[in-house]
């Protein structure tokens, strides 16, 4: 929830920097004051005092020496203040000792080496009524710490800042500011580096195709522990190996760095791959050959060495990006423009003197570009991500669509696999009846001696051939199969010397199913024969239309006509009952009309569709 | 006719149909066969005047039997005897050569007429048929690369011929309505009949160079 209230605070608090407490008036900042070296409970009393200018930074004034100083300043009350009154250091590094008037007042840190190296933290110590005097009083201040050349960073060297005297309320208010500044802020951002950063780690080393992400995530953490002095200002380490430490960082941190800028721009050479982890191995070394007493230097040379690396990584990656026109040039560009300028306020920082508020937000900045980086990182990864989604979608759609496709197609095949299984198990039916009921049949027709015995095999033989062709038929154009009708009619018809009168229409583009074409050719030659063995006629006319989506057959004979038998029955074994039966079984009907002396009509009606529906 | 050659594996129906063909052709020597190869071996030995060729034989189709006639003797008329009617199983032999058909199971009188027609150069024509014949032509009149073939084609007479008989006219109605005598039509038909033969080998051996040039 901390975390959460410190990222708030970040971001709502860094604009507004104009300091409220600064220019209070009723704060003295004392900026002069004497020094002398010394190492017991009370400033020195002999003459080796010598007068300072505060801030006192040891590396400029007293580079060499890492002794513990003394520090008098004098301030005057001109009456015994009515409000508590306070004495707020920005900054005493790295511990220190506070007396009034020679009594104890605070102390802050350790004050034997290791030396609690809590640089960054303001102080306020509130001066207690009974020890101040009208008129001078005297602040002493002990102050120990190590000299720049034993200290990795320059923030981390000995020194002392202007001391603000005044009522405690304004001072609390520059307490605020001071501390927010300089701790909570970092120790806020650093926090969410660590945070941000394990899970790009995370994210990184699980998704080997976006390794800078995993690069990203270590630059981020190492950040986070370069800035851990915030958070733990006692290490239980001597305080060589703490700088050694911390010293070591900076190539591990180049190193992910310069990675994650080239795995960014998509670009990794095997050569860089090596040399920057041994870089990293390389300068602990130089370092420890230099000595814990000659930190600095060699450090501030590797931080030079290590910055052009980046900033050349970063001048290859925004190259890359320009060329590819990718919209992310201009924010990253800004983005390591504001880094860049940062890094070279820091690297200012350690040779000359700067504003504290300058390198304050120089501080602020750098992990704030971080962040920033390593959110538009999630942001990209999780559009890579929504991307990624949406294609697996659509891949996934496809499949379906493709499996469907297959199905689709191996359902066709199987059903024409059925078909042409059907198709060839009717064609050995209709051959096997052929071979063996079709030949007894016909020795039966020409062997028999009865005429009537003949006759009806010789039926039964067209019977089967028409059962046959119903079987394995295909539709038959309905063209076609008057023509046949009408050959058949017609030539058993004058065999028999009966005259025909045959009309249908031309060009009938409809189509009958087999099954039709041999029910109503069964009908027909049933017709056929009765009016040559029964009717006596002389004369036959057949009328075929096509009305309505009905075919419509008409044979009409000049015989006698079948006449009515007591029963009413019509059927005299003339086959009328099956020839109505077949046309039922075709959805249509067959009537019959006929009378003593008047002829016969037959008259089949089908309906077409349904005539060709039926298998 | 002088020398008939009588292929049908039906023992009773070959006796049945030897009987018939003597009272057509009394005079006539009878050589018969039950199976394609005594057929094959019979065509090889004897020249005949007539061949009876049932279709569905025990080891092989008499197709084969018509086709071999048509090569080693052209000159014998080949006489499809058979118990199917449709085009599907006729429409091969006719192809191959074969001068017509006679259904098996029709009356004595009416094969006895048959066979004295076709004998006569009289061969019977149904509508189905007649449609298979047209659907060839159709398909091979299509212009073809290689002019070295025969491009053989119907006559207009003969193609209206064709597409009466398809309709369902019987061959002397079609001979009232175009004027012609029975004569004239039959010798359409058997003009008809030769050309199918004629074209289905030209066909043949087009598939066949088609295969050979693909199997080289």
């Amino acid at each position: 929830m901390w975390l959460l209230r410190g990222l708030f605070l970040l971001l709502a608090l860094a604009p507004p920097f104009a300091p409220p407490a600064l220019a209070q008036p009723l704060i003295t900042l004392v900026g002069e004051g004497l020094r002398a070296e010394g190492d017991g409970p009370h400033f020195p009393q002999d003459s080796r005092a010598q007068r300072v200018t505060l801030p006192d930074d040891w590396a400029r004034s007293r580079p060499a020496a890492g002794s513990p100083v003394w520090y008098r300043v004098a301030f005057t009350l001109p009456a015994a203040p009515q409000a508590l009154s306070a004495v707020q250091i920005a900054r005493a590094c790295a511990s220190f000792e506070l007396r009034l008037n020679g009594h104890l007042l605070h102390r802050s840190g350790r004050m034997t080496e290791p030396y609690t190296l809590d640089c960054d933290r303001p102080h306020l110590v509130s001066l207690p009524p009974a020890l101040l005097r009208t008129g001078e009083n005297v602040l002493d201040l002990r102050l120990v710490g190590y000299p720049l050349a034993a200290v990795a960073a320059r923030s981390r060297a000995a020194a002392l800042s202007p001391l603000a005297i005044g009522p405690l309320e304004p001072l609390q208010a520059r307490q605020r500011l001071q501390a927010t500044l300089q701790m909570r802020l970092p120790q806020a951002l650093g926090a969410t580096l660590l945070l941000t950063g394990g899970f790009m780690f995370v994210l990184g080393f699980l998704n080997r195709r976006e390794s800078h992400l995993a690069y990203f995530g270590a630059l981020s953490v190492g950040w986070a522990l370069l800035d851990a002095q915030l958070w733990v200002q006692q290490w239980p380490l001597p305080h060589a190996a703490v700088e050694l430490m911390l010293a070591a960082l900076l190539p591990l941190l180049a190193w992910a760095a310069v990675q994650f800028l080239l795995r960014y721009a998509h670009w990794r050479h095997r050569a860089i791959d090596l040399a920057l982890p041994l870089q990293a191995l390389l300068m602990p070394s130089t370092l420890l050959a230099a000595g814990p007493q000659r930190l600095h230097g060699p450090v501030l040379a590797w931080s030079a060495l290590l910055a052009l690396e980046v900033a050349a990584a970063a001048l290859f990656y925004l190259q890359r990006q320009w060329r590819e026109r990718s919209p992310s040039f201009w924010l990253m560009g800004a983005l390591l423009l504001v880094v860049a300028i940062c890094g070279g306020v820091d690297l200012a920082a350690q040779f000359t003197h700067l504003p504290e508020l300058a390198q304050a937000l120089s501080r602020l900045a750098l992990p704030l570009m971080l962040v920033l980086v390593g959110l538009r990182l999630v942001q990209q990864h999780s559009l890579a991500r929504q991307q990624a989604e949406v294609s697996r979608t659509l891949l996934e759609q496809r499949v379906r669509e493709a499996a469907a496709e297959i199905e689709r197609n191996f359902r066709q095949l199987a059903e024409l696999k059925v078909e042409q299984v059907t198709e060839r198990e009717r064609k050995r039916i209709a051959a096997d009846l052929h071979d063996d009921l079709g030949a007894k049949l016909l020795t039966i027709v020409h062997t028999s001696e009865s005429d009537r015995i003949s006759t009806l095999a010789r039926e039964a033989l067209e019977e089967m051939r028409l059962s046959v062709r119903g079987l394995t038929g295909r539709a038959v154009r309905l063209a076609d199969a008057l023509g046949d009708w009408r050959a058949e009619v017609v030539s058993r018809l004058a065999q028999a010397g009966i005259e025909t009168d045959w009309s249908a229409p031309e060009d009938l583009p409809q189509t009958l199913s087999a099954r039709a074409y041999v029910q109503t050719t069964r009908i027909l030659r049933e017709a056929t024969s009765n009016i040559i063995k029964h009717s006596g006629a002389s004369l036959c006319a057949v009328h075929c239309q096509v009305r309505d989506g009905d075919f419509q057959l008409v044979v009409r004979d000049n015989g006698e006509g079948i006449s009515s038998e007591p029963d009413g029955r019509l059927d005299r074994g003339h086959g009328m009952a099956t020839m109505k039966q077949r046309a039922k079984q075709l959805q249509g009907q067959c009537l019959i009309e006929s009378g003593p002396g008047f002829g016969t009509v037959i008259r089949l009606t089908l309906p077409l569709e349904r005539a060709l529906e039926l298998p | 006719m002088k020398n008939i050659l009588l292929l049908e594996d039906l023992p009773e129906i070959r006796a049945w149909l030897r009987k018939l063909v003597l009272q057509v052709f009394p005079t006539a020597q009878i050589a018969e066969g039950a199976r394609v190869a005594d057929a094959l071996a019979l065509v090889t030995a004897v020249k005949f005047d007539l061949a009876l060729v049932d279709l569905g034989l025990p080891d092989g189709s008499g197709v084969d039997v018509v086709t071999k006639l048509r090569d080693v003797q052209p000159e014998c008329q080949s006489v499809v005897v058979t118990i199917h009617d449709d085009d599907e199983h006729l429409f091969p032999a006719l192809q191959a050569g074969a001068f017509g058909y006679i259904l098996k199971e029709q009356p004595r009188e009416l094969i006895t007429e048959q066979l004295q027609r076709i004998s006569q150069g009289e061969p019977p024509l149904s509508p189905s048929i007649a449609r298979r014949v047209m659907a060839h032509f159709a398909s091979t009149a299509k212009p073809r690369a290689d002019a070295t073939l025969i491009n053989v084609s119907l006559t207009e007479r003969e193609s209206e011929v064709l597409l009466r008989v398809a309709k369902g006219y019987t061959l002397p109605e079609i001979g009232v309505q175009l004027g012609l005598s029975r004569h004239t039509i039959a010798d359409y038909v058997k003009q008809i009949y030769r050309k199918l033969n004629v074209s289905s080998r030209a066909e043949a051996a087009l598939e066949a160079q088609r295969l050979g040039l693909f199997g080289r």
